[in-house]
């Protein structure tokens, strides 16, 4: 039985050891923000934070996060929280500063690619805490198995969403 | 004819039925809801009812309904609520729901294009009707006449009295007849007729303001059920099987290994074969398997990708499709010029490409009934196409719409690719079916925007300014509206494009798309030729390249050979290429948005240069300009660039983009579609074009169909110009798209002194491009 824990919650697997975590997440334990795009870990829709890591779960097979810690855009605050030792209250009324950038600056166009791209970002402000544009783009195009990619191009709104995100997180917590 | 207890606004009838004991009541009976119908059978709501775009509730909320989709780019849930409050005289956050889509619970249908014009009209009609209605309520309350009743902040006044919207409809059972054309299942939907008095726009006050989108935060939170997250009892996961090539039929079917795959089950119907399973995961790997073990026939029918050109030059019948003059044509093309500019100019197929494939989940009943849960831009024409298929009434097909990656017009016509293969075997299983195509699916199954090629000649008179303007343009058509897996099943489907489909969207005719902008020019001939489908008659299964309308169809293709053309003309002159454009121009609007971009872009007033010398980090620069109107916005663009010549490399690196839309709706809102479709051109401009061989489409993934990413963006200006007392709402969105290529190819010329003629600006095209000098790269001089 492979167990992994996802969103700070230890979760068992029924599926096949060689399922793509993908469809391990999405479809057995219900944890629907990861997106299937290519399922060739070429554009990042369904990125999730591997022990703080950004994966593409369309190739990771689920065995292989076993008794590890998987992290979606569903447990982004929760995980803000526990970094910043937030009270239970304040968690439940606090999205993660990247989302709350996200929707302050309006960033998506049709959204399906944006799941991805706050995950990879957050993994970047937890490395860099005020990127430049220049180590922005690198992060959302070389850093990883492919670039981010984003077929309505809403990259300039991503940008200012970084930066947004980058001005909230050495504010502190947000309350909705 | 008006009847006792009716009253006639514009040509709205209301009818007051007494009033309803229950209270908290709709402008309409809520007991019997509007789109309830005998038996309890979802059909459609009736357009000629006004509750059925806008309720208004006694908690003074507002409901309002299109038949329109979301796909990113915010109207229905931003432009749609400010004006429609505007009209109320309400506040935008008391219009608490929009409902979208769905075919049983919208009422009008029509594709989600036009926003700004039909769309947009059809909501401001229905809302002045019903304030109308209100304020004739208000008149007979307050005891004052009509013309003394007036609205501020949702509060109705006249002699003295005041009365919420809310406390004005509240137990009132009123029906408010609206006169309509058209039908839900219509290409374009319904329009709503008449001419009810509508607020000036100078008294508009929500409208013009920067409010968000209410559809980000759900998505962005997480809590959006998006189409592919759509779950049912007893669902089964699909994967298609398709055809070896565009031309194949099946000869025998293969085998799926029941010790592996346990719970996988092939279906098999004509041409269309599929894999289901319980588990997502193995219909995926028994598809793979079932594809390799299947035999398909041969198929070579198509021209390679590589010998587009030449085939459309050389081999397409252009005399099979009557030509379509442009509508501003005039004098005579043949008078005697002192110079002239001539070039052929191509811009390759192209694909919608969404960053998620296609995917649908389909519920057929026993009893026949089908509903479709998807993501559609057109769901009232996949309705229609749906009960086509499977030879059913329409009434018995409901089309449930949720948000998906953007299609960019894929599925205006109704389907992107999945639905119609997803209820075919939800009915043959009994059992609901989600079919997911995978990434190779969606490139090599689905529409494209199809190619064009456009010979243009333009004749300078002695001063150096444009005297005569010819451009033929050839391609072939934008819009096959048939579903995939029906013809693959041999079921039936719409016509394809050809020269006696009556259906005008349907006939291969190439319209002029583009309007002609240098009106000042005295002899003007522009003609659309159209063409059949390249392989769709060679192929046994009738399918070939299929293809649709993607943002701004046609107008881009046709707009890019105009704006690169006249840049040359231009240079032709020793005329800067943005005052040669100023000096052509006598619309106000074209010459407001062109001097706006002269001072906003760093834009530098000198002729093309023809001499060319690299900065000191080895690139060529150059600046470049294109201009566009679509719908009544009027644009202009400025690219700044950079070439290195050794390696063919093209950098953009500042877009400039003008916008002048008339009313400026939502400015936030805009600026995010403006900066996205520049970025999104960009990427056509610099990196997109279809590749296949004889049998088929080669580009399977982003590997092979490579689209723009964050290390590439320029720096992007946007400036939104208001200009509110001109009184139209011109459309935003989608034109951005167009401008960056035209802007980018005559940047290349400004940088090289050598013109780029064709699509994409690839490496390998640049270097064939500067080492020729027809800007195709195919002639070397």
């Amino acid at each position: 039985m492979i167990r992994i824990m996802v969103n700070g919650e230890m979760r068992t697997v029924q599926s096949p050891p060689d399922t793509p975590l993908l469809y391990v997440l999405r479809n057995e334990l219900n944890v629907m923000s990861p997106k299937f795009g290519c399922g060739l870990a070429q554009c990042g829709a369904c990125s999730v934070l591997l022990d703080g890591e950004e994966i593409r779960s369309c190739v990771t097979p689920v065995d292989s996060v076993a008794d590890r810690e998987v992290t979606t855009v569903e447990g982004l605050a929760a995980r803000w929280a526990k970094q910043r030792n937030l009270s239970f209250d304040q968690t439940a009324r606090t999205l993660h500063p990247v989302q709350e950038a996200w929707i302050e600056e309006q960033v998506p166009q049709c959204g399906i690619c944006q799941f991805g791209m706050m995950i990879k970002v957050t993994e970047l402000l937890d490395q860099n805490p005020k990127p430049t544009d220049a180590e922005i783009k690198a992060a959302l195009t070389d850093s990883g198995p492919s670039p981010h990619l984003c077929r309505c191009a809403s990259y300039a709104a991503i940008l200012d969403g970084v930066h947004r995100a980058a001005q909230l997180m050495s504010e502190g917590a947000r309350h909705d | 004819m008006t009847r006792p207890g009716e009253m006639t606004i514009g040509k709205a009838a209301l009818s007051r039925r007494g009033f309803l004991a229950a209270g908290g009541a709709l402008v309409v009976s809520f007991s019997v809801p509007a789109w309830a119908a005998p038996g309890g059978r979802a059909a459609a709501l009736d357009p000629a009812r006004s509750t059925s775009w806008i309720e208004i509730h006694a908690d003074n909320t507002v409901l309002i309904r299109t038949g329109k989709s979301d796909l990113g780019q915010s109207t229905i849930y931003t432009a749609y609520p400010q004006v429609v409050a505007d009209e109320l005289g309400i506040a935008f956050e008391a219009i608490t729901t929009v409902v979208s889509g769905d075919t049983d619970v919208t009422p009008d249908g029509g594709g989600t294009f036009a926003l700004m014009s039909m769309g947009l009209s059809n909501l401001r009609k229905a809302a002045a009707y019903t304030r109308e209605a209100v304020f004739e309520l208000a008149s007979q309350k307050f005891g004052v006449p009509r013309n003394q009743i007036s609205v501020a902040d949702g509060v109705i006044s006249g002699g003295g009295m005041s009365a919420t919207y809310g406390e004005l409809v509240a137990g009132q059972d009123l029906r408010l007849t609206i006169p309509v054309k058209g039908n839900q299942t219509d290409f374009g939907g319904v329009e709503v007729l008449g001419d009810p008095p509508l607020k000036p726009i100078g008294a508009y006050r929500v409208v013009g303001k920067p409010y968000k989108n209410p559809s980000i935060r759900p998505k962005i939170a997480g809590e959006t059920v998006w189409v592919g997250d759509v779950k049912l009892p007893g669902m089964l996961h699909a994967r298609a099987v398709h055809p070896a090539t565009l031309g194949s039929t099946l000869v025998a079917v293969g085998k799926v290994d029941r010790s592996q795959f346990p719970k996988a089950q092939v279906v098999v119907i004509g041409n269309f074969v599929a894999v289901v399973s319980e588990s997502e995961w193995e219909a995926v790997q028994a598809a793979v398997q079932i594809a390799d073990d299947t035999q398909w026939s041969e198929w070579k029918g198509l021209p390679p990708s590589g010998q587009l050109l030449d085939h459309l030059r050389q081999e397409v019948k252009w005399d099979e499709v009557s030509g379509t003059p442009g509508k501003e044509n005039k004098g005579d093309v043949a008078i005697a010029v002192a110079k002239t500019h001539s070039g052929t100019y191509f811009t390759p197929f192209l694909k919608h490409a969404p960053i998620g494939p296609t995917v649908s989940l389909a519920d057929v009943r026993p009893d026949g009934s089908v509903t479709l849960h998807t993501h559609s831009q057109n769901p009232g024409f996949l309705r229609y196409s749906i009960a086509r298929m499977l030879s059913r009434p329409e009434e018995a097909v409901v089309i449930r719409t949720y948000p998906g990656p953007s299609h960019f017009g894929r599925s205006n016509g109704g389907n992107a690719g999945s639905e119609d293969g997803a209820v075919l075997l939800s009915q043959e299983l009994g059992r609901p079916v989600r079919l997911q195509w995978m990434r190779d699916d969606d490139m090599k199954w689905s529409t494209q925007s199809s190619p064009m090629y456009t010979d243009v000649s333009i004749g300078l008179d002695d001063h150096g300014r444009m005297a005569s303007y010819r451009a033929d343009h050839k391609g072939p058509p934008m819009q096959d509206d048939r579903l995939i897996s029906a013809i693959l099943a041999g079921l039936p489907v719409i016509d394809p494009p050809s020269p006696t489909n009556p259906v005008p969207i349907s006939n291969n005719k190439m319209i002029m798309s583009d309007p002609w902008a240098y009106d000042t020019v005295p002899n003007v001939a522009v003609t659309g030729h159209g063409a059949f489908q390249i392989g769709q008659r060679e192929s046994p299964i009738n399918l070939g390249l299929r293809d649709h309308s993607m943002r701004t169809p046609i107008q881009f293709q046709q707009n890019f050979p105009r704006e690169v053309a006249v840049t040359e003309a231009a240079a032709l002159a020793g005329a800067d290429p943005l005052q040669f454009r100023l000096d052509h121009v006598s619309d106000d609007r074209f010459k407001g948005v062109l001097t706006r971009l002269r001072e906003e872009s760093g834009w530098v007033t000198r002729a093309a240069s023809s001499s060319q010398k690299a900065d000191g980090d080895g690139l060529l620069r150059g600046q470049g300009v294109s201009m566009i109107v679509r719908e009544q916005g009027y644009w202009a663009c400025a690219a700044h660039i950079a070439v290195r010549p050794d390696t063919g490399e093209v950098r953009v690196e500042r877009l400039t983009i003008i916008v002048e839309p008339g009313v400026v709706v939502n400015p936030l809102q805009l600026k995010r579609q403006v900066q996205a479709g520049g970025l999104m051109g960009t990427s056509i401009a610099l990196h997109e074009e279809v590749t296949f061989d004889e049998s088929g489409i080669t580009s399977e993934d982003w590997s092979s169909y490579p689209i723009l990413t964050m290390s590439e963006i320029p720096e992007v200006k946007v400036v939104i110009v208001s200009r509110p007392e001109l009184g139209v709402f011109g459309t935003g969105s989608e034109t951005a798209n167009a401008l960056a290529a035209p802007a980018i190819a005559g940047a290349f010329l400004d940088a090289t002194g050598k013109p780029a003629r064709r699509i994409p600006l690839r490496p390998d095209y640049v270097k064939a491009i500067l080492a020729s000098d027809d800007g195709l790269g195919t002639r070397v001089q």
